[in-house]
C-alpha cells in the first residue's frame, strides 16, 4: 500500500526530465530539419554533413589518443593513492578534485602561458641557450590540454574501483603461486576494468565536444566538432546545421558510451 | 617498483598543478603578462575588490549554483525515492532518463536547452526576453539533479527496508518514517549528491554559455570573454582566492569526516541526548535561514526602481576609466540616477548579428558598422529613434547623415569612424616586405600573421588584394576570395577578433590587418609596432553607429544614453581610450593632442579618398559569404 503512494513522488522527477531533456532533443530534430533561411522543412543541412566528417574523425581521433593516454598515467595514480593509509588516502582524493572545481577556461590559460613562443617554457629555454620549441597550436598541444583537463575524471573512477577490490583474492593468487606480475596482470587489473570503462567514458565524452582547449592551445587545422557547432551558433548566422552537427555528436557519444558499457556488462557503472 | 610509482604519482600532482601555480604567481604580477614577472604587488587584489562588477558576478554564480543545487538536493532526493519503489523494469527506464544529461556532452545539453527555452518563450509565448536568470536555474537544476539521483539511489539500495516498516509499526506515519529513519540513513549519499552537484554548477561553462542571455551571467561566462580580450591580471588574484577557499574548505570537510568517524567507532552505541538533537536542528536551521536570506538579499539588492538598459558594444570600444580616462558608464549613471546599464560587449558585426536573429535576448543599444546596419534594416531589426530624446544629434557632422546605409536618418546616430589596415612588429617584419595586403600572404611570416575571425573583414582583405569591388555579389569572386583565404590558412596563427590586443602586444604574432583605433591603443602598450594603409590596393573605411534593436524594451532610456554619448566633451573624452575618430563636431578639442594630430586616427584627405565602405549585400550572398567563410575557418 505504501509502496504505491511513494511511487507518486517519482511523477514530477519524471515529466521534469521529459520536459527538459527529451524535449529539448526534439527541438534540436526540428531545428536540424529546417532551412535556416526560409524555416521550411528540408533536409539541406543533413546533406552538408558530409562535408564534417573529416573533423569528425579527427574530434574522434584526439579524444580517443587522449583517453588513452588518460588511462595509462592516470592507472599507477589512483593504484598508489588506493594503497595508501585512510588519511592519506583522503588527503591525496582531495588533490586530484580540486583541480575540477577550479576554472578549466583559467587552467587552460595557464598553459597558453606556459607553452606560447614567448611562453615561460621558450623565456627559460632561451635563458640557459637552448633554441626556442614550438610548442603551443600543435596536435600535441591539444592532446595535452584534454589530458590535463581530464586526468581527474579518469583518476577517481578507477580509484573508486581499485580501493573495492577484495584482498581475499589477491592473497588466495599469492598463495596459488602467482607472482607480483601474474597477480597484477590476472586478478587485480581484470577486477578494474569496470573503473577504466567508466574513466574512458568520463575522458572521450567531453574531450570530443570541446571547443575551448582546440581553440586556445591548438593551430588554425585542428578545428574539432565543438569549435564548428560553437561558431555556428555565436557567429556562423546558422543555428540549423548547429543543430544537424550537434546531433551527429550526440548519436557518436551515444554510440560509443554504449560500446563501452556493453564491454563492461555493469549497466549502473560506477558512480564515483 | 613502488618507489617508481611514488615518483611517478608525484610528477603526475606537479602536472596536475602546475598550471595553477603560473596563475596564482600571475596574481602578484606587476606587469600584465604571465610570462614575465616584473615584480611583486598586492595591486590586483585591490583591484578586485574595487571592482563590483567582477564581485557581482561571483555573486551570481554562487546564487545560481547555491539555489540550483538545494532544490535539485530535495527534488532529486524525494524522486530517488519514488523511483526506488518503481518496479524494476520502469526503475530502469527512468534511469536511463536519468542518464541522458550525464553521456549527453554538455554542448549538446546546452544547446537543446537554449533551443527549447528560445523556441518556446520567442516563439510560442511570444516574449522578448526568454533567456534569464530562471531559465539559467532550469537548466543547473537540469544537469544537477542526475548527480543527486545517482549519488541517492546506492543509498536506498543499502537500506534494510525493515527498518522502515518496524517504524511504522511502532506508530510513525510515512512521513516520519521518512525523516526518522530512511533519511539519516540515506543522508551520506544526499550530502555527496548536493556536494558534487553545487560544484558541477558553480563551475560550469558550457551549458551556462549557451543557455545565459545578456542581463544574468555567471563568472565562468564572463570569464571566458575575458580571456578573449586582453585579460586583466585581477582576475587571477580572483582566482587565487579561490583556490584558497576551496582548499580550506576541503581539508576542513576532510577533518570533520576524519573526527565524526572516529567518533562514530567511540560511541557506536550511544544514542545522542535531546540536547545535542536540539542544538543540531537549530544550527542546520540557521545555516539554511542564513543561505536563503543571503541568496534572496544579494538577489532582490539591485532590484530597486532603476531602469536598467543592456548596451551591447564591441569588446575595447568604450572608455572604462583606466589609464587615467574617463569612464563613461559612470559618469552616465552619475548624470541619470534612475538609470543603469549593462554592458556586454561583442567580437565582431557577425556576431551581434547571429546572436540578435537566436533571439531570446533584449538589447538596448547596439553599436553595428554600416553595412550590417543596413541590413538590420531592411530585416526590421531595428527601430526608428526618436530623435526629441536625441537633442546632441545636432553636433553629428554633415558628413556623417545621409548616409548610404541609413539615407533618411531614422535609425542610426554614428558613435565612431575609422579604417582598416595593417598592424605589424617592426621589430620582426623587414619594411621592404610592407607593401599591401599580400604581406598577409607572405610565407616568410608563417604562424606569426593573424586574420580577422569574421566573414566580412576577412573577405574585405582578400578583395582589395585581388582587385575586387568589397560590395561584389559575384559568386565567381566570392568564391576566388574564398579560396585565396583558405590558401592562407597555413600561414595563419589564429583567428582573432580582441585577441588580437594580447598576441600582438606581448610579440607572440607579428602581423594582423585590424582596426586603426584598436590598432593605436595596441601600439601605445607596445612601442614596437607600426600601422600601415595599404592605400595603393584600397581599404575599408567604416562607420560604426548607435542603433536600438526591435527587442529593446527600454527605448527612451536608450535614447537618453546614445544623447549623453553625442555630446563633445563626452565623445572626445571616449575617443581618448578607444582611439577612434569622432564624427561629433567639437570632440576634437576635448582630445588629447597627440590622438587628434595622429594621422592614424585622422588620415590625410586624398588617403582617405582611396578607401571604399561595405554596403548592404542581399541576403543569399550574405548567407554565401558567412557559407564559404565557416568552410575557410572549418575545413
Amino acid at each position: 500500500m505504501m509502496k504505491r503512494k511513494s511511487v507518486l513522488l517519482s511523477v514530477p522527477y519524471i515529466l521534469w526530465m521529459l520536459v527538459f531533456t527529451l524535449i529539448p532533443l526534439g527541438v534540436v530534430a526540428y531545428y536540424a530539419m529546417t532551412d535556416p533561411a526560409t524555416g521550411a522543412f528540408s533536409l539541406g543541412n543533413l546533406k552538408e554533413l558530409g562535408l564534417y566528417m573529416p573533423v569528425l574523425g579527427q574530434s574522434i581521433g584526439y579524444s580517443l589518443v587522449s583517453a588513452a593516454i588518460c588511462l595509462l598515467i592516470g592507472y599507477p595514480v589512483a593504484y598508489f593513492i588506493a594503497h595508501q593509509g585512510p588519511v592519506a588516502q583522503k588527503f591525496l582524493y582531495m588533490l586530484v578534485m580540486l583541480p575540477m572545481c577550479m576554472s578549466f577556461l583559467l587552467r587552460t590559460l595557464a598553459w597558453v602561458g606556459l607553452l606560447q613562443d614567448t611562453g615561460i617554457i621558450n623565456n627559460l629555454l632561451a635563458a640557459i641557450g637552448l633554441p626556442r620549441l614550438q610548442l603551443i597550436r600543435t596536435p600535441g598541444a591539444v592532446v595535452l590540454g584534454m589530458v590535463y583537463n581530464y586526468l581527474p575524471y579518469m583518476i577517481l573512477p578507477l580509484y573508486a574501483t581499485i580501493v573495492k577490490i577484495d584482498h581475499r583474492l589477491i592473497e588466495a593468487a599469492e598463495d596459488l603461486g602467482c607472482n607480483g606480475v601474474q597477480t597484477f596482470t590476472k586478478v587485480i587489473l581484470p577486477l578494474s576494468v569496470p573503473g577504466m570503462l567508466s574513466g574512458m567514458t568520463m575522458v572521450f565524452v567531453p574531450a570530443v565536444s570541446t571547443f575551448y582547449i582546440s581553440q586556445k592551445l591548438g593551430g588554425t587545422d585542428t578545428v574539432l566538432i565543438g569549435d564548428v557547432i560553437e561558431r555556428q551558433f555565436k557567429q556562423g548566422n546558422n543555428a540549423n546545421l548547429g543543430a544537424a552537427l550537434s546531433l551527429v555528436l550526440m548519436i557518436l557519444v551515444f554510440v560509443c558510451t554504449g560500446i563501452m558499457n556493453r564491454f563492461g556488462g555493469d549497466e549502473e557503472g560506477v558512480v564515483v | 617498483m613502488k618507489r617508481a610509482n611514488k615518483i611517478f604519482t608525484t610528477l603526475i600532482f606537479v602536472f596536475l598543478y602546475i598550471p595553477m601555480v603560473v596563475l596564482i604567481v600571475a596574481s602578484f604580477n606587476t606587469g600584465k603578462d604571465m610570462a614575465h614577472f616584473e615584480g611583486f604587488t598586492f595591486q590586483q587584489y585591490a583591484r578586485l575588490f574595487r571592482d563590483d562588477s567582477l564581485l557581482a558576478l561571483l555573486g551570481n554564480s554562487l546564487i545560481v549554483s547555491v539555489l540550483a543545487s538545494s532544490i535539485a538536493t530535495v527534488f532529486g532526493t524525494v524522486a530517488a525515492v519514488g523511483i526506488h519503489g518503481l518496479n524494476p523494469k520502469m526503475r530502469k527506464t527512468v534511469m536511463s532518463l536519468t542518464n541522458i544529461p550525464m553521456t549527453n556532452p554538455d554542448i549538446v545539453t546546452g544547446v537543446s536547452l537554449s533551443l527549447l527555452f528560445v523556441f518556446v518563450g520567442s516563439r510560442m509565448l511570444g516574449q522578448r526576453n526568454s533567456l534569464t536568470f530562471w531559465t539559467l536555474l532550469i537548466a543547473h537544476i537540469t544537469f544537477n539533479l542526475p548527480y543527486v539521483i545517482l549519488n541517492v539511489m546506492p543509498k536506498l539500495h543499502q537500506m534494510d527496508s525493515s527498518l522502515r516498516d518496524a517504524a511504522m509499526d511502532l506508530g510513525c506515519t510515512p512521513v516520519q518514517a521518512f525523516f526518522k529513519v530512511t533519511l539519516p540513513e540515506i543522508m551520506p549519499g544526499v550530502a555527496a549528491g548536493a556536494i558534487m552537484a553545487f560544484t558541477m554548477s558553480l563551475d560550469d561553462f558550457v551549458i551556462s554559455y549557451f543557455v545565459s542571455g545578456l542581463d544574468f551571467v555567471t563568472l565562468p561566462v564572463e570569464i571566458y570573454s575575458y580571456t578573449k580580450k586582453p585579460i586583466q591580471p585581477k582576475v587571477y588574484a580572483m582566482f587565487t582566492l579561490l583556490f584558497g577557499l576551496i582548499f580550506l574548505l576541503m581539508v576542513t570537510m576532510n577533518l570533520m569526516q576524519l573526527r565524526s568517524d572516529k567518533k562514530k567507532v567511540a560511541q557506536q552505541t550511544k544514542v545522542p541526548s535531546r540536547g545535542t538533537v536540539i542544538a543540531r536542528r537549530v544550527i542546520a536551521g540557521f545555516v539554511a535561514v542564513c543561505l536563503v536570506v543571503g541568496c534572496g538579499f544579494l538577489f532582490f539588492q539591485g532590484r530597486n526602481q532603476k531602469v536598467t538598459i543592456n548596451v551591447y558594444n564591441w569588446g575595447q570600444n568604450i572608455a572604462d576609466g583606466s589609464d587615467e580616462t574617463m569612464d563613461i558608464i559612470a559618469a552616465f549613471e552619475e548624470a541619470y540616477p534612475n538609470i543603469e546599464v549593462n554592458y556586454s560587449t561583442y567580437d565582431s558585426n557577425e556576431v551581434l548579428y547571429t546572436k540578435l536573429k537566436n533571439g531570446g535576448i533584449t538589447v538596448d543599444v547596439i553599436i553595428p558598422s554600416d553595412y550590417m546596419i543596413a541590413r538590420m534594416i531592411r530585416e526590421d531589426m531595428l527601430l526608428e529613434l526618436d530623435f526629441d530624446n536625441i537633442p546632441n544629434y545636432s553636433f553629428v557632422e554633415e558628413n556623417f547623415r545621409n548616409t548610404a546605409f541609413d539615407p533618411e536618418n531614422k535609425y542610426s546616430v554614428p558613435y565612431t569612424w575609422g579604417t582598416v589596415g595593417i598592424l605589424y612588429n617592426t621589430k620582426y617584419v623587414d619594411e621592404a616586405d610592407v607593401t599591401g595586403w599580400e604581406l598577409l600572404w607572405n610565407e616568410k611570416y608563417q604562424d606569426k600573421i593573424l586574420m580577422f575571425d569574421n566573414s566580412r573583414d576577412a573577405f574585405g582583405v582578400a578583395q582589395y588584394l585581388l582587385g575586387y569591388d568589397v560590395n561584389t555579389t559575384s559568386e565567381e569572386e566570392l568564391r576566388h576570395c574564398a579560396q585565396l583565404l583558405q590558401e592562407q590558412k597555413p600561414l595563419v596563427q589564429q583567428y582573432v577578433m580582441d585577441q588580437v590586443y594580447s598576441t600582438m602586444i606581448n610579440g607572440e604574432a607579428y602581423i594582423a590587418p585590424y582596426y586603426a583605433g584598436d590598432c593605436m591603443q595596441m601600439m601605445d602598450s607596445n612601442p614596437d609596432l607600426a600601422f600601415y594603409l595599404p592605400e595603393d590596393q584600397g581599404f575599408n573605411m567604416f562607420i560604426d553607429s548607435m542603433c536600438i534593436p526591435s527587442c529593446a524594451q527600454e527605448k527612451e532610456a536608450a535614447e537618453t544614453f546614445i544623447n549623453f554619448l553625442c555630446d563633445p566633451s563626452v565623445s572626445g573624452a571616449n575617443m581618448d581610450y578607444i582611439c577612434y575618430a569622432s564624427p561629433i563636431a567639437g570632440a576634437k578639442e576635448h582630445m588629447d593632442e597627440y590622438l587628434a594630430e595622429s594621422d592614424v586616427i585622422y588620415p590625410d584627405e586624398q588617403i582617405l579618398s582611396q578607401g571604399s565602405s561595405y554596403s548592404y549585400l542581399p541576403e543569399d550572398i550574405s548567407r554565401l559569404v558567412e557559407k564559404l567563410f565557416m568552410e575557410v575557418r572549418n575545413g
